[in-house]
């Protein structure tokens, strides 16, 4: 820009970060011509009169509160638990009310498609029968689990929380990059960051009308309550795999937000009257709901894997028998595999009979010949999946990949064409990011988290917003050092459309 | 992979370090179809987290125990002169780890120097390796206690203690010389009161508390009598008018807490047998054996199934009680103090029994006992 030019817009004059440059990619708070989008000003100006070592001190005083409140999750180095502090950059990520309006609506709806298709899946297959799917997306997925054919959870709802991961491409469009239906894991970490804003903040607050995000914990209360089996007050417990698992700081979180016992395995028992009960000081106690936190394939070792000492046996006869709700249900990932999320805007037309809100990516299935020629042609453009893991196992970003990565890639593709799709690299969108002092675009994604009961559905104000804290990285995993932002969704004059 | 926000938990390998016998668990009370479910959806606590605060009360105690007497000792080493010098073996006596001392370092010393160094004796105690029972091994212990019992403890407290926890790391450099280890013992203790205080201003006297509550007591007893016990040879050999024996006694009380509630409830002057009294019997001093022993029956009281240790709970006490502190300054302390540790044992282990075994009294369910 030129220095002497009259500023475009308010604030374009008093540029917080004067060397900000966020090009090619699409900025959650920066304009192409450097000015601050419309809901970003007041942020923009506060920052700017605040300066680069008092934002840097608030940093600091962020790092320490969340070091001294023990927000943390655990990394395994070398088989060892090591506690890391949750890591969190103070700058926000702000989205426009009307904006988000969409999004929920859009999400609630994939979620509603999905629960259909998977209560189809384990009844009628309607949805192969009638030509939507192929039969070998449902049975022969490793995900189908055959003791749940049959199985009616309260209201044909088997996800009740779905953790989707979203991104923006250039143009700031929004998609669904991951449903994530199992047993997804963050929301914690999405209270706490804005649990530290407010603290270290707080003026911010009197220029925003922010969406407050601490609403999720009675919904998630009152979610868990509305499947219960029994009539009377429901005895709910988070059941948790332990405490080295690298999400125990949420499951206790939770646990204690919701005031309800987190349990382990060894606590649980199942009974020849097919109930649950928790081993408490006075004796077993019926348990009602159970938000586990265990993967299926854990959940019971007289059905799943034998050896599994974190599950109880018995409780898939529990529940088929209607004597205690899982929360999700078992079964559930059925929906959650990288070849199901190519036909979910089938899915959505199928069952909703509606034009799918929000975009899936264009998803390349190795399967078929046609595709799979395109994707060894041009591997290097794409990202290439393996089609049943979730969470990034696994996967090869082709512009990153050196020859012998992309060479070893394709022959996999090659050789079980069935295991592996392949979506376009998406331009992920990026955020001020305080890095090493100096504020820098990052790019960000983030991970909002629905609640859906047989009363309705409900969707976090925003979400966790994860960010790559390395120059042009894409990788947003705190285990691999990525960062988190709060996320504001706001009351903004001037909303650019979505 | 373990990133808490990749899609989905790890199974956590690792994590069977707590799961009971399953046999035990298949155990089942015959019994048809429960019908009254009148007590549900109100607080119940699991075995484990019962297990849990009760050690947090322990290990919390513990650490703030150890850290007074340490801190006393240093003071009062002070005010001695040299020949009257106690040396810090005592202090390796009243935590209970002079043997894993020996081990750890008096093998590489000097034979012919069988007093233990000062700062060997201090690295022990503050977080020596092979000191199960350092401070900071203590605070470690309780810290991952409070973090199992997340659910049933105040946040506050969690943080507290996490934050102490943090503080006495940062900071533990500072402790090697005498000043900078009186600051690093105050934090200590301040920290471990702090906790004490969120608890008693915000927890719910529900039975997670209780079980908090029985953990220090016991503790908190026990340590009275270690410090009692390694103070009881002084006591049969006293110099006719060893000048001394007076600032011998006062460390004892302020290795508790216990001078100025002393000064304030005897009129006597620090002396054996008053202060053998006070700390053994008195009623109101939370730090007396006497009284942790009411205050454990009470919290005992508040819990299901629990006469057993009551039992045991009310013949500590008896014992305690019918001592005759008179006779106890004669001789014969050392054995009746460890008889007073063998009753603790003892409820400790009714406590244990009851609660925290796989095939505990309780194990049936509760609405078929009703």
């Amino acid at each position: 820009m030129d220095p002497l030019a009259p500023p475009a817009r308010p604030g374009a004059g008093t540029r917080a970060w004067p060397s900000y440059d966020p090009a090619p990619f699409f900025d959650e708070l920066v304009a192409p011509d450097g000015a601050p989008r419309p809901s970003a000003e007041a942020l923009w100006t506060y920052f700017a009169e605040l300066g680069a070592d008092a934002l840097a001190e608030r940093q600091l005083a962020a790092d320490r509160e969340i070091r001294a409140i023990g927000v943390t999750f655990t990394v395994y180095d070398e088989g060892v638990g090591v506690d890391r502090p949750w890591p969190f950059d103070i700058i926000p990520r702000i989205i426009p009310r009307n904006q988000w309006q969409v999004i929920e609506a859009g999400l609630v709806q994939r979620l509603s498609a999905l629960n259909l298709f998977i209560d189809d899946c384990y009844h009628d297959q309607r949805a192969v029968s009638e030509g939507v799917v192929p039969a070998d997306l449902v049975s022969g997925s490793p995900n189908f689990r055959r003791e749940c054919v049959g199985v009616d959870p309260p209201g044909g709802i088997w996800v009740h929380i779905c953790g989707s991961d979203l991104i923006r491409d250039d143009q700031g469009i929004w998609y669904v990059l991951e449903d994530n239906l199992r047993v997804p894991s963050g929301v914690s970490y999405l209270l706490e960051n804005r649990m530290v804003t407010k603290h270290i903040f707080p003026e911010m607050f009197r220029h925003y009308s922010i969406e407050p995000v601490d609403p999720y914990v009675g919904r998630l209360a009152a979610t868990l309550a509305s499947v219960s089996p029994s009539t009377g007050d429901p005895t709910i417990v988070v059941l948790t795999p332990g405490i080295y698992n690298s999400a125990y700081f949420e499951h206790a979180f939770l646990a204690q937000q919701l005031g309800v016992e987190l349990v382990e395995g060894g606590d649980l028992v199942v009974l020849d009257d097919d109930c649950v009960y928790a081993r408490t000081i006075d004796g077993l106690e019926q348990v009602d709901v159970i938000y586990r936190r265990v993967d299926d394939v854990f959940l019971d070792p007289e059905v799943f894997r034998a050896d599994s000492m974190l599950g109880v046996p018995g409780l898939m006869r529990a529940w088929k028998a209607g004597r205690v709700a899982l929360v999700n249900a078992p079964g559930a990932g059925i929906a959650d595999d990288k070849k199901v999320y190519s036909y979910v805007p089938d899915i959505i037309r199928f069952y909703l009979d509606e034009e799918p809100i929000l975009w899936t990516i264009p998803t390349f299935r190795c399967s078929d010949p046609a595709s799979r020629a395109h994707v060894l042609a041009n591997m290097a453009d794409l990202v290439v999946k393996p089609a049943n893991e979730s969470g990034g196992y696994g996967v090869l970003v082709g512009s990153q990949a050196t020859d012998e990565e992309l060479a070893t890639a394709a022959k996999e593709v090659e050789d079980q064409p069935n295991r592996w799709v392949a979506q376009p690299i998406i331009k992920l969108s990026t955020a001020p990011t305080l890095c090493d002092d100096a504020v820098a675009p990052r790019h960000v994604d983030l991970r909002p988290f629905t609640l859906m009961g047989p009363d309705g559905a409900y969707v976090t104000r925003g979400g966790l917003t994860r960010v790559a804290r390395r120059q042009g990285s894409l990788v947003v995993n705190s285990s691999q050092g990525g960062g988190s932002k709060d996320t504001w969704v706001v009351d903004a004059p001037g909303d650019e459309p979505s | 992979m373990s990133d808490p926000v990749d899609m989905v938990d790890g199974p956590g390998t690792d994590t069977a370090g707590a799961a009971p016998d399953r046999h035990d668990q298949q155990h089942r009370a015959e019994q048809d179809e429960p019908e009254e479910r009148d007590e549900r959806g109100g607080t119940m606590l699991l075995a484990r987290m019962a297990e849990a605060v009760y050690w947090a009360g322990r290990h919390l105690e513990r650490a703030e125990g150890t850290a007074r007497i340490v801190q006393v000792h240093t003071d009062a080493h002070v005010d001695l002169p040299v020949g009257e010098d106690v040396g810090w073996e005592p202090l390796l006596a009243i935590a209970g780890v002079d043997s894993e001392f020996a081990e750890r370092y008096q093998e590489a010393e000097d034979p012919d120097d069988v007093r233990a160094a000062e700062e060997d004796v201090i690295e022990f105690l503050l977080h020596g390796e092979g000191n199960g029972s350092s401070i900071l091994a203590s605070l470690t212990a309780a810290r991952e206690n409070l973090r199992t019992a997340r659910p049933v403890v105040p946040r506050e407290a969690w943080e507290a203690c996490n934050n102490l926890w943090l503080g006495s790391h940062d900071h533990l450099h500072e402790a090697h010389s005498r000043e900078g280890r009186v600051l690093w013992l105050r934090r200590i203790i301040a920290g471990c009161q702090c906790i004490h205080g969120i608890l008693l201003g915000t927890m719910s006297r529900d039975e997670a508390m209780s079980f908090l509550v029985l953990g220090q007591n016991i503790e908190r007893a026990d340590l009275t009598t270690r410090v009692l016990d390694v103070r009881s040879d002084s006591l049969h050999h006293p110099g006719a008018d060893d000048p001394y024996d007076v600032v011998h006694w006062m460390a004892v009380l302020r290795s508790l807490a216990a001078y100025q509630p002393f000064r304030r409830a005897m009129p006597a002057r620090p002396q054996g047998g008053s202060t053998l009294r006070f700390l053994l019997q008195d009623d109101r001093f939370p730090r007396a054996v006497g009284a942790c022993l009411t205050e454990a029956r009470a919290q005992l009281k508040a819990l299901p199934h629990s006469e057993g240790a009551q039992e045991a709970c009310q013949n500590a006490s008896m014992v305690v009680a019918a001592a005759s502190v008179a006779r106890l300054t004669v001789g014969g302390l050392s054995e009746f103090l460890e008889e007073v540790q063998l009753s603790l044992v003892e409820i400790h282990q009714r406590v244990d029994d009851t609660y925290f075994r796989p095939n505990f009294v309780g194990w049936e369910p509760a609405t078929a006992t009703q």
